[in-house]
């Protein structure tokens, strides 16, 4: 499953991030089209306005030389040409005529710049305009940026400046058109592109010097003037064109790329008298960045989700032979020797399941050929033991019987005394053979263990108190007993009786094993998972063979044992679900221990006794 | 000797017949004829014909209709001489005590009313209660008593007033008068139809109807006149230049018009008298008439006009301004004041834009406007009457003055009156204008009086446009 998570991951981050790269991509080429593009149509309605600009301006100057050649001005010029010039009677002149030609400023102004009539600002007739001078030799030229002023405000416009030569006092007929929504609303741009126009005047930034000819009382809040202060403030201190982002509100789709162009006037110094600023927003781009990141987002989810599932297929097929290898092994391992891995196709996965396949046969072929061997030294030896045990008692009972018949022969008045000496021989030696067979009878009778709760320390205490008659025995070399007990250990389940009788066994192997006397030790222990009870002598010891094999059988390495004894130890332990192991070095004593599970539940089932025998 | 005889003959017959027709020429053109029908336009828009209602606007327009319809108990002439109207005399109580404080007036005999009801003092009485609720009037048997709380010698003059015509008012809403036309149709604000009065007390008019179209601009009424839809029309002073220029004789009255401006109140504090005088200082009186005003008129130093007080040049009228720059340079910071102007007025919109102009030389700053809250404003204000105390009078109370005391009446006491009336700073003269008219040439015996007043019950039309 780890392998199968790793393969998924892996898969997963792959397409996240080949999905991840892809948009970032995209949204990078995006923004680089959408720029050029950007700066593709600024330059279009720049060059655009420019035009405009100098059609208008072209529009105003021959609107005011149409004005400038008209009959009522003429007229006028001929009236400044007398002796005692009256003008009265022209004062709104000036606003037929530009009614008439359509023009927002007029002014007719004599040859000292006093002001006729004025179409702007009607009452200001009389006085002198401002700058007559630099006007005046603007006449017969291109129309110009003016900033003209008026009652109550100010106004740019495109004026122009023709004379009306008639006699030696020409009027000069100065006249424009106003550059406000009307002029801005005329340009020909696309719909998220809009142009505002800044008129110049006083030292700070003036929102109400802004002409914007979307203006309503929803933009005005939505889009208030102030925020294009600072890139206003920054022409004016410049001079020169600027581009900047305005943010009107926390919508990146708000958001406008301004570029703002200074507005010169006419004369000497050129002074800035508007900056155009032409908005492009940013809403498409804006939106289409969402629309390529939601896209992005859905085809990287549901990439990854493809991911998840393609990658679980191919983990799981590409796993299914490992996972089906692994619990062949764990099979293999529980003892079933027999198990077979499913081999499909040719792959590298194939031949090691053809591999397994093979070596599990090869096992089973191995474990049947030592089976069937151990089988045959098992009989030898229990033929060999069996011989053993027998010869001895066979031996006195064919030497009784012998005796007997040459006694009947030899001494027929002894043979009575000696008929009951060799009867009492005989029964002793059938009686001898009768326990070897009883023995024999009882280990293959062992009986299931009856679970109860134990106290291990108990049944400890319990088989050293019992031998402890034999270890004080007169004529036995001294062996001392040592309890070494884990009182905290908790009952556990088993057969306290076959506890009992497996911990005195090893006991009387321990005594056999120390003839010339020595220490026992006995050691409880444990966990919350078991219990384990330790036994120790000081004797002789085991050979690393003996270990092996001190467990069958049959098998002792006493002169006079049944090899029994441990046979029987490792039957309960097993029946308990536990384990029996020996540590020993010749010369140095053994240590036998027996691992017992602590919770009765979590033994294994009684009747399959384990097998497995571990030797350290 | 016979040919010389012959020749003397033809020349003697030529010469009869010629002084003959023309005898019969001149006699035609001289006698009126009668009947046609007179169409009349003019600016004002009134929306009733009642002269006490107090909530129309003062026009000559309107005063004009108001004597077309109804008649005063005594009428005024040129210089303010009064005549008898519906009142055949009248006289004031004598003494000490008692002096100018009742007043007794003779009604006239045998006039109507155009719906048949004969003149009484009781009906004169009811009509000049409506007008002065103020005034204790008495009737006795064919006169009217009228008694003052204080003494007026100027009670026939104000009697004289449009305001004061006596009005049959009945109780469905109808008016009904004494004058020689009576309503026909009357569309409030848009049109009136009047109809000679058959019967009226000092004879029948020639006309038959008078139509009288109302609301309608100068431009339109000039372009009406030209186009011969109308026979009668009012000429606002820009357009006189121009009518003049194009040979069609303008009959003007004398100045009776004041154009003027008026504070909203009383000057606070000395700075701000020093910024009134410098204002007043600043006006450019002269171009404003000449430019502005197309060379109508005159311009006012003072309150009234000098063809009616003859002491007019006293005050002075040009601007002075070094004067008005000195009076400003005395006040550190001088607020900004509002101009207001009627915005269906155009010459009142230039007037305040001039005025503006004029005060920034002086250094004061003037934002003309439309809103009636503001601190001074160009107020065009009719002249009331002929008779100077009356006039000025009525131009005190139309500026929210006390209006002046006549005692003795004479020029001395106008002219202190005047003087203390322009020392309040609340009133600074401009201009005095004219009431002007234009009329077709089918239009007889057309003259406007001294005051801008019609006498449209004497005129008569020629037969070749009077019968349409």
């Amino acid at each position: 499953m780890i392998f199968r998570r790793k393969l998924l991951a892996v898969f997963a981050l792959t397409v996240f991030l080949v999905v991840a790269a892809v948009t970032l991509l995209v949204s990078a080429l995006t923004r680089r089209a959408f720029e050029q593009t950007e700066d593709v149509r600024t330059t279009a309605l720049v060059t655009q306005f420019q035009r405009e600009f100098e059609r208008q301006g072209d529009e105003a100057a021959r609107r005011v030389e149409a004005v400038a050649m008209a009959e009522p001005v003429t007229r006028l010029a001929l009236v400044l040409n007398q002796v005692s010039a009256n003008t009265g009677g022209y004062f709104e002149l000036a606003k037929v005529m530009a009614e008439n030609y359509q023009l927002d400023f007029l002014e007719l102004v004599d040859k000292r710049g006093i002001i006729i009539s004025s179409a702007q600002w009607p009452a200001k007739f009389g006085y002198p305009d401002s700058a007559f001078e630099s006007l005046a030799a603007s006449a017969e030229q291109p129309a110009f940026l003016k900033q003209e002023e008026l009652q109550d405000s100010t106004a740019l416009g495109l004026f122009a400046v023709r004379a009306s030569r008639v006699g030696e006092r020409p009027v000069y007929v100065i006249g424009g058109r106003r550059l406000d929504k009307t002029f801005l609303a005329g340009l020909n741009q696309s719909a998220d592109m809009r142009t505002l126009l800044y008129q110049n005047r006083g030292e700070h930034f003036i929102s109400e010097q802004l002409i914007d000819p979307g203006t309503n009382a929803a933009t005005v809040a939505a889009r208030p003037a102030d925020k294009l202060a600072p890139l206003i403030e920054a022409v004016r201190h410049s001079n020169q064109e600027m581009t900047s982002v305005v943010h009107w509100s926390a919508d990146q789709a708000d958001d406008e790329v301004f570029h703002a162009i200074p507005l010169r006037g006419a004369g000497k110094d050129r002074a800035l008298l508007g900056i155009l600023l032409v908005g492009n927003s940013l809403r498409s781009y804006v939106e289409l960045k969402r629309r390529i990141r939601s896209s992005a987002l859905l085809v990287g989810s549901g990439g990854i989700v493809l991911a998840i599932l393609l990658s679980s297929w191919a983990a799981a097929r590409a796993t299914r032979p490992v996972v089906e290898l692994a619990r062949a092994a764990r099979e293999v391992t529980a003892g079933n020797w027999n198990t077979k891995v499913e081999v499909s196709g040719n792959d590298e996965m194939a031949e090691l399941a053809t591999s397994f396949n093979r070596m599990t046969a090869e096992l089973l072929t191995q474990k049947e050929r030592l089976v069937q061997a151990e089988r045959v030294a098992a009989w030898r030896e229990l033929a060999r033991r069996l011989a053993h045990e027998l010869k001895n008692p066979l031996f006195p009972l064919q030497l009784t019987v012998e005796n007997l018949v040459r006694a009947r022969e030899q001494s027929p008045e002894q043979f009575d005394e000696v008929f009951r000496e060799s009867a009492t021989t005989l029964l002793s030696e059938l009686s001898n053979l009768k326990g070897i067979v009883g023995r024999f009878s009882e280990f293959s009778k062992m009986p299931h263990p009856q679970l109860q709760a134990v106290q291990v320390n108990e049944v400890v205490r319990g088989v050293s108190q019992l031998f402890q008659a034999q270890l004080q025995a007169p004529g036995r070399a001294p062996i001392t007993c040592k309890l070494e007990l884990d009182e905290s250990l908790t009952p556990i389940a088993a057969d306290a009786e076959l506890l009992h009788r497996a911990v005195s066994n090893l006991l009387l192997n321990a005594l056999d094993a120390m003839p010339q006397g020595g220490a026992m030790t006995l050691r409880t222990r444990g966990d919350d998972a078991k219990a384990i009870i330790e036994v120790s002598d000081t004797g002789s010891g085991l050979t690393p063979e003996e270990c092996e094999r001190i467990f069958t059988p049959y098998y002792t390495s006493k002169r006079h044992g049944t090899g029994l004894g441990l046979a029987i130890v490792q039957s309960v332990v097993s029946d308990h679900g536990g384990r029996i192991s020996v540590h020993s070095e010749p010369g140095h004593g053994a240590t036998f221990l027996i691992e017992l599970p602590q919770n009765g539940n979590g033994l294994p089932s009684l009747s399959e006794p384990r097998r497995t025998r571990e030797v350290g | 000797m016979k040919r010389f005889a012959w020749r003397w003959l033809v020349i003697c017959s030529l010469v009869v017949g010629v002084a003959v027709a023309g005898t019969a020429a001149a006699g035609v053109e001289a006698r009126p004829r009668y009947g046609g029908t007179l169409r009349v336009a003019m600016h004002a828009a009134p929306a009733s014909l009642d002269p006490a209602d107090s909530t129309q606007a003062d026009s000559f327009a309107r005063r004009n209709l108001t004597f077309l319809l109804f008649e005063t108990l005594v009428t005024a002439g040129a210089g303010g001489r009064l005549h008898p109207g519906l009142a055949s005399s009248w006289q004031a109580s004598s003494g000490p005590t008692l002096e100018n404080q009742r007043w007794q007036f003779q009604l006239r005999h045998k006039v109507k009313f155009h719906d048949q009801t004969a003149l009484t003092a009781e009906l004169v009485a009811a009509s000049l209660r409506v007008a002065n609720p103020g005034w204790k009037i008495v009737t006795e048997t064919d006169s009217v008593v009228i008694e003052l709380e204080a003494a007026d010698p100027e009670l026939p003059a104000e009697l004289a007033l449009p305001r004061n015509a006596i009005v049959k008012r009945t109780a469905d809403g109808k008016l009904s008068g004494t004058g020689p036309f009576h309503i026909s149709d009357w569309q409030p604000g848009k049109k009136l139809i009047l109809a000679a009065s058959e019967d009226y007390w000092k004879g029948r008019p020639y006309l038959d109807v008078i139509e009288i179209e109302m609301g309608r601009s100068f431009h339109d009424q000039w372009m009406a006149l030209e186009l011969g839809r109308t026979d009668l029309v009012e000429v606002s002073a820009e357009q006189s230049h121009r009518v003049a220029s194009e040979g069609r004789p303008v009959a003007a009255s004398e100045p009776v018009e004041l154009i003027a401006l008026l504070f909203a109140h009383d000057a606070q504090s000395p700075v701000e008298k020093s910024l009134r005088d410098a204002l007043a200082l600043s006006l450019d009186r002269g171009s404003i008439r000449s430019v502005l005003l197309q060379g109508t008129g005159q311009p006012a130093g003072g309150i009234l006009p000098d063809w009616m007080t003859g002491y007019g040049f006293v005050f002075p009228a040009d601007a002075d301004l070094a004067r008005a720059r000195h009076e400003r340079e005395d006040v550190k910071v001088a607020p900004a004041w509002t101009i207001g102007y009627d915005p269906g007025d155009s010459i009142s919109h230039l007037l305040a834009e001039r005025i503006a102009l004029n005060a920034r030389d002086a250094g004061l700053t003037l934002q003309p406007t439309t809103a009636a809250t503001a601190d001074l404003r160009v107020a065009r204000i009719p002249l009331a009457s002929s008779d100077p105390w009356i006039a000025l009078s009525e131009v005190a109370a139309a500026a929210g003055l006390v209006r002046p005391a006549a005692h003795g009446g004479s020029v001395e006491e106008l002219y202190a009156a005047e003087q203390s009336i322009l020392a309040t700073q609340r009133i600074i003269p401009l201009v005095h204008l004219p009431a002007a008219y234009a009329a077709s040439a089918s239009l007889r015996d057309w003259k406007p009086s001294v005051d801008g007043s019609w006498d449209l019950a004497n005129i008569w039309l020629e037969p070749e446009t009077g019968i349409r």
